[in-house]
């Protein structure tokens, strides 16, 4: 091979429920503080579940002039039109007329979004009764709002963003539930491996914090009930840990051809290096407990970044805190790593910011070129009691100062799918 | 390019209006008998449309046997489960599989890949909430309490949109790449185009592509209608009185190996993956270029990963949804790429209707029908070719393929396009 396929992370933006922007986040992040709380959305004093992880005090026309582009924008597509501003700024180059072609798009979006009101305002019309109504939409104006139809489309956060930043190539969104984020910068890394595009926007956005999303959780008994104590409500690894907590936000990244990327002297925080992907095709909600899909995932981002996986010195776990996912994670990264796990820091930043389901990826894809950037591997906040079942080297009490090599983060979703994505320090890599 | 490996078709399946086999479908098409007929998912006589391609005659149980499954996904998922199931009967794989030694089998599983298209969800899904709603009487408080009693808990799973991932994984024991696209129209376009640079990537030796979607729902109904995109008479691409598209329903499946893979085990291929090529618009939700750049940048991209020049091109499936500005930015697409000499194109919609995310991967299959038959098919709906368009080679009878090569075209909301191409096997050849 004469060109150098590597690929480099140069911009990054976040919304997260502990910051609006990745500074913010980040040094949040590092102290272990939390942004959980009392949902103050809307009145969730019913629900068996609470507590939440906002985006607080987002006012995102600050950054935004354009009032019609937010006309068409629901909640989570705000937080990932500024996440991606930040991401392409920070990055220092955009689409312009000669490379719009040669930009590409992927993002994990979140699942199709009725708003709460909007719900409402359907079965008024049309629900009252035992039977659908369907006539009730004829007549109204508000149900059938063209605006809102637009908001609702699955892909209608990828049409916002490509038309914003005058993206013309390649463009994708994906959806495998907590999974989404990490495929879809898999799926970047291979289109720009193809040669598909030389730079790509990437990243996930969701907002399940409303009474329906809430609702569909709460039913499978998957959240954390601890509403007197929600700072400490999310606690992967711990012994106690009863259940993830739902957050929201959204994380971007620039990708670039490593070449063009040092050739135009931008500051690069890591390599992506490697992406693995798999399907535990086990049950909907759980892998096995023996870690058996994860554990493919984590060899195949290993094996795809030219990685043995003793230069690993970072795990962004995806930890949500569920009794399950943690004890079958850790075993995972047992069976992956062998004796050198115990060498590994690993961390779920869940602990602060909750679980951001679509988003979640890209924002840890985030916290992972800044751990790298900085040498520091952020702390796994709230663990007390370490469940002799997660038996792995977590990073506790405070965040670790520490040269990282090679770091891993792992999205597993909720159907099966699972993600690894694999980085390296941008001194260690080598390019022809 | 050149040590990329050959990726060949060994299993199709498909589900809708027009048909549950592959067969049937080609059958209505080939007879010019349209699926599309009265609505009978909700009441439609005080409506201003009337019209889909629904799939009334089939149980879900003739879709997916287990019963218990028909309580844990949605209708679409049905749809797509059975498609997949149809695909991954045809290709042969299980029985191969069963002839490996458990390491062997494991071996295949964890290389098999799973890419589904799918349409994200629906609004009907949320309906589910209205007893409870009834109940709230707009008190979230009481919403909350009563949460549990009124609705089912497995709500959320039931309307994943990674379902039929998930549930093809579980049957088959299928373990390796997977991806669920959820981008409109261009989903399952997507998704054999992902499925097949998985394979050549070596990330996968074989894999499922799945399309899926059920838009046939009052509310999504009506706001393509207020938006103009609907015909209330007839789908008719590229006709001068075109006036909208029609919604169907269903699902498609194909499976993918390397020749090398089929060849060992024997499989006949029913035809080859030649090349994919994506981009958008740019233009948002609604827009498209009334000049199909997009479109015709897609048609480059293809043309190029497959190596092949525009006259190597046999044969175009166009998207042809039958609205106005599609049809019309697509001809233009097609004639800047081909010139004024095009090869023999068709649109398929007339027959099933618009099937959104399912509709790339539904058009593929046909596609591959149509090489082996050597039959482009005709559109009946097709009366007057839009002047604005002419000329331009859509016929309302059949014509014949220039080659085994088809193009098939996929375009969606946010600008979206997609063109792939492949090579067909005909029926004449395999004896």
């Amino acid at each position: 091979m004469t060109t150098c396929r590597r690929i480099a992370i140069t911009g990054i933006g976040a919304v997260t429920p502990v910051g609006n922007d990745v500074r913010t986040t980040w040094s949040n992040l590092r102290a272990g503080r939390s942004g959980l709380g009392a949902i103050r959305g809307f009145d969730a004093s019913g629900f068996p579940t609470q507590i939440g992880a906002e985006v607080k005090d987002f006012k995102p026309e600050r950054a935004f002039r354009d009032r019609k582009l937010f006309k068409f924008a629901s909640r989570t597509h705000q937080f990932a039109l500024t996440a991606a501003e930040e991401a392409l700024v920070d990055a220092g180059i955009r689409p312009d007329q000669a490379t719009c072609q040669r930009w590409g798009f992927s993002a994990g979006a979140g699942m199709m979004g009725v708003t709460f009101a909007e719900l409402e305002s359907v079965h008024r019309f049309c629900g009252a009764g035992d039977d659908f109504d369907a006539d009730g939409l004829l007549d109204q104006r508000f149900p059938a709002d063209p605006i809102a139809f637009c908001r609702t489309q699955t892909n209608a956060g990828l049409a916002l963003l490509t038309r914003h930043f005058g993206i013309r190539g390649y463009a994708t969104a994906v959806h495998t539930a907590c999974a989404s984020g990490g495929q879809a910068l898999g799926t970047a890394l291979r289109v720009m491996r193809r040669g598909q595009a030389d730079f790509m926007l990437a990243g996930g956005y969701d907002s399940m914090l409303n009474p329906i999303g809430l609702s569909g959780f709460c039913l499978l008994e998957a959240l954390s009930t601890d509403n007197d104590t929600p700072e400490r409500a999310s606690r992967p690894f711990d012994a106690t840990r009863n259940g993830f907590v739902l957050g929201e936000g959204a994380g971007f990244l620039v990708l670039e051809n490593w070449e063009s990327a040092r050739l135009r002297g931008a500051q690069i925080y890591a390599e992506l290096a490697g992406d693995g992907n798999s399907l535990s095709s086990y049950r909907i909600t759980d892998s096995h407990p023996s870690g058996d899909g994860p554990i493919q995932a984590m060899q195949q981002a290993l094996t795809d970044a030219g990685m043995a996986p003793d230069v690993v010195d970072y795990v962004n776990a995806h930890g949500t805190s569920t009794p399950m996912n943690d004890r079958s994670e850790c075993a995972a990264l047992r069976a992956v790593m062998g004796p050198h796990i115990d060498q590994v820091a690993v961390s779920s930043t869940k602990s602060c910011m909750g679980h951001l389901i679509a988003a979640a990826g890209a924002v840890e894809a985030v916290v992972c070129a800044l751990a790298i950037r900085d040498g520091i591997a952020p702390v796994n906040a709230n663990l007390v009691q370490p469940d002799p079942d997660c038996d792995v080297n977590v990073v506790r009490g405070q965040s670790r100062p520490m040269r990282i090599r090679a770091a891993l983060s792992n999205s597993l979703g909720f159907g099966g799918s699972n993600s690894c994505l694999a980085f390296r320090h941008p001194d260690d890599v080598t390019c022809p | 390019m050149s040590s990329s490996p050959r990726i060949v078709i060994s299993g199709l399946g498909a589900v809708c209006g027009a048909g549950r086999t592959v067969d049937a479908i080609w059958d209505a098409v080939q007879g010019g008998r349209s699926a599309v007929t009265l609505i009978s998912h909700w009441d439609t006589a005080k409506w201003p449309v009337h019209r889909a391609a629904e799939i009334q005659s089939v149980d879900n149980q003739t879709l997916v046997e287990d019963r218990k499954l028909h309580k844990l996904i949605s209708r679409t998922d049905l749809f797509g489960l059975y498609a997949a199931s149809t695909a991954i009967e045809q290709s042969g794989l299980l029985s191969h599989r069963d002839t490996l030694g458990p390491d062997g089998r494991s071996h295949f599983n964890e290389r098999t890949g799973v890419f589904a298209g799918s349409g994200g969800g629906n609004y009907q899904s949320s309906y589910e909430f209205f007893p409870l709603l009834t109940t709230a009487g707009g008190n979230l408080q009481t919403f909350g309490r009563e949460l549990s009693s009124l609705v089912n808990p497995m709500w959320l799973l039931k309307n994943l949109p990674n379902n039929v991932l998930c549930h093809v994984g579980i049957r088959y024991g299928f373990k390796g790449a997977n991806a669920c696209i959820t981008n409109q129209c261009v989903g399952s376009a997507l998704a054999v185009a992902e499925a097949a640079a998985s394979i050549r990537a070596g990330e996968a030796d074989r894999a499922a592509a799945i399309g899926h979607d059920s838009p046939i729902e009052p509310e999504t109904v009506l706001h393509y209608h207020r938006f103009g995109l609907l015909s209330e008479a007839a789908l008719r691409p590229f006709d001068r009185d075109r006036d909208g598209t029609v919604f169907g329903e269903g699902a498609a499946a194909l499976v993918l190996e390397t020749s090398v893979g089929a060849q060992a085990r024997k499989a006949a291929p029913l035809g080859e993956f030649l090349g994919s090529g994506c981009a958008t618009e740019g233009t948002g939700i609604l827009d498209l270029r009334p000049d199909g750049d997009g479109l015709s940048q897609a048609i480059r991209l293809a043309l190029a990963d497959a190596g092949l020049s525009p006259e190597a091109v046999g044969m175009i499936v166009a998207h042809g949804n039958g609205t106005r500005a599609s049809d019309a930015s697509e001809a233009m697409a097609i004639r800047r790429v081909f010139g004024e000499n095009p090869p023999p194109v068709t649109g398929l919609k007339w027959a099933y209707g618009h099937l959104i995310a399912a509709s790339g991967v539904l058009d593929l299959v046909l596609a591959l029908t149509a090489l082996r038959q050597g039959v482009v098919p005709g559109i009946p709906t097709l009366n007057s070719l839009d002047p604005d368009i002419a000329p331009f080679p859509v016929s309302s009878t059949p014509q014949q393929p220039r080659s085994d090569v088809a193009l098939i075209l996929s375009r969606g909301f946010g600008g979206m396009n997609v063109a792939l191409l492949v090579r067909g096997v005909s029926s004449r050849s395999v004896g």
